[in-house]
């Protein structure tokens, strides 16, 4: 079973083209690397896979549906759900509110409701905020949870995120270069986490990393890409053997 | 023993007395207080907890005013009927000034067009029938409640206290429920960062309309108490001075802060009219003003709300940051 195949994708910005004919498919337990060199289309892709670029051609399927047309809410709302390179977080909020942030569609709280405070509005404010601390605490980081984001260490803020990301059990989790700035005792905790999520929760992850030891150790397939093409796609051991790879982003 | 938020109702509980130890024109300062009280708390909707350089609160403001006083001059509604329509009236001026936001416009592009917007109302106050022109409008005695011949008519500004405090009161109220809800999470959630919101699921087009209408829908309704307030309104009463005094208005209470929008209003609204109760004073009221307020902003860069949050926790407002 397939969970997000990409047909022939190209994203073209004037006479650049920053994502040329890419197909790949993940599939749910699975966690996907894309790798490549700095403008090799990696972010492109994925922010064309999350609503935020405009295919020049190409289809994206999510779980049989085609998504390229859709706006960022409404992909993550089907259970595309994303974290960012860089900050993402809402730093005036704290990690708790980040989290019932993340939660915003599962609270179905009215306009009308809230002004009368009614007892629905109060209930599912409840249940929300009760789920936040819940997931937090799965997380290990239950303790921050009244902290503002901003004032949180590199590595809270990235956990934070990705529980943010996951607080509406998405089936498909994508991650932009979760481990960079973190120490090495976090990345550690940071790759269980993910193995954790596909092994056991079933989410399929696709990621991008530069950190080579951190993606050959939490990846399923590793997909290379160089100046917007696939140029290798395969098992980390094969990837790692591959020439073209070698040559355009590894090194000998 | 820990207080809760219920402690809050005793200051309108507590300002119901002020009419008796106050004169007329000392309860006409605290009722103006009270109109820029809904002027700030709208205009910090947008500003501070949507995050966006919008200017357009003169232009709700007047919208209101004007809608408020044309339907009691012409078509003759008492004015606790306009008050509702004012505020609708001024939504939907809320939603024509989003409209550059939601195609895209931000920053200084968003708060030229926003300006350019309020600029153009004043036109409209002038060359619409009906506005009263350059010359103003008069606005006829404010029906407090009741209709006909048993319609209240507020003389008074006590009794024009008594029904603002209650709608301000109600505003408040129903504006912290909202911003500490997911609608208030959301704003911020898009003021942080408008693409990670809208990855989180936020339809951030929908909350940019919510949030300028509900600032059009409280301001206009500041308006309309504007318009009962001074009972005469002309175009110079909504020039880019007042965009200054907005400003001055959150800036000087707190970004994002509830409990701000109402420190500042007081502050901005009170303190001219003590500098001219000083006689010695006189003459300059313009520069203590401005030096009052770059030091508030110098020396409490998050406004005189955060210095109340020092105090006790039960200040914090939710929405201030240290």
């Amino acid at each position: 079973m397939t969970l997000l195949t990409v047909t022939d994708a190209t994203v073209r910005f004037g006479g650049l083209v920053a994502v040329n004919n890419v197909s790949f498919e993940t599939e749910p337990g699975k966690v996907r690397a894309l790798i490549g060199p700095n403008g090799a289309g990696k972010t492109t892709l994925f922010k064309a896979i999350a609503g935020e670029e405009e295919l020049e051609s190409g289809t994206i399927r999510f779980q049989d549906q085609e998504i390229q047309t859709l706006t960022p809410h409404e992909i993550s709302e089907r259970g595309v759900r994303r974290t960012f390179q860089t900050g993402g977080l809402f730093g005036e909020l704290t990690a708790l509110e980040n989290v019932l942030a993340g939660l915003h569609t599962q609270v179905p709280s009215s306009l009308g409701g809230l002004l009368i405070n009614s007892k629905h509005a109060k209930q599912v404010e409840k249940e929300a905020t009760e789920k936040a601390h819940h997931l937090l605490e799965m997380m290990g980081i239950p303790h921050v949870a009244e902290q503002w984001a901003r004032d949180l260490s590199g590595g809270q803020q990235r956990m934070v995120e990705i529980v943010r990301a996951l607080a509406t059990d998405p089936p498909l989790l994508l991650l932009d270069e979760p481990a960079v700035g973190l120490a090495p005792p976090v990345r550690l905790e940071l790759l269980k986490i993910i193995r954790r999520l596909v092994e056991e929760e079933n989410i399929g992850v696709i990621l991008i990393e530069h950190a080579i030891e951190f993606v050959m150790t939490v990846s399923d397939t590793i997909m290379v890409l160089n100046n917007g093409e696939v140029i290798a796609d395969g098992a980390p051991e094969e990837i790692r053997q591959d020439k073209e790879v070698l040559e355009a982003y590894l090194g000998r | 023993m820990t207080l809760n938020r219920n402690v809050f109702w005793i200051i309108p509980l507590l300002l119901l007395a002020l009419p008796l130890v106050l004169n007329q024109y000392l309860q006409y300062v605290v009722n103006l207080i009270l109109v820029y009280i809904l002027v700030g708390v709208g205009f910090n909707i947008v500003v501070g907890n949507l995050g966006q350089l919008a200017f357009s609160n003169v232009a709700f403001f007047g919208i209101g005013a004007y809608a408020s006083g044309m339907l009691t001059y012409h078509l003759g509604w008492p004015w606790w009927t306009t008050v509702i329509p004012a505020g609708l009236f001024g939504a939907l001026a809320g939603c024509a000034a989003s409209i550059p936001a939601l195609r895209g416009v931000r920053l200084f592009y968003l708060a030229i067009m926003t300006l350019a917007f309020g600029e153009l109302m004043r036109w409209a106050y002038i060359r619409v029938p009906g506005t009263g022109g350059s010359m103003g409008l008069a606005v006829p005695e404010p029906v407090g409640f009741g209709l006909g011949d048993s319609a209240w008519v507020m003389t008074t500004e006590y009794q024009k206290f008594y029904v603002f405090l209650f709608i301000v009161v109600v505003v408040v109220i129903a504006a912290s429920r909202l911003l500490e809800s997911r609608f208030g999470r959301a704003f911020l959630a898009i003021k942080n960062d408008e693409l990670a919101a809208a990855a989180m699921g936020i339809p951030t087009g929908k909350y940019f309309l919510l949030a300028f209408a509900l600032s059009g829908f409280i301001v206009g309704i500041g308006g309309a108490m504007y318009a009962a307030l001074g009972l005469h309104l002309s175009p110079e009463d909504f020039d880019l001075i007042q965009v200054i005094l907005h400003f001055a208005i959150i800036m000087v209470g707190g970004i994002g802060s509830l409990i701000g929008s109402i420190l500042g209003s007081s502050l901005i609204v009170a303190v001219p009219e003590v500098i001219r109760h000083f006689e010695w004073l006189v003459g300059s009221e313009e520069w203590i003003f401005g030096v009052a307020i770059i030091a508030v902003i110098l020396f409490l860069p998050r406004g005189l709300s955060s210095l109340l949050a020092k105090l006790h926790p039960i200040f914090k407002d939710r929405y201030y940051r240290k």
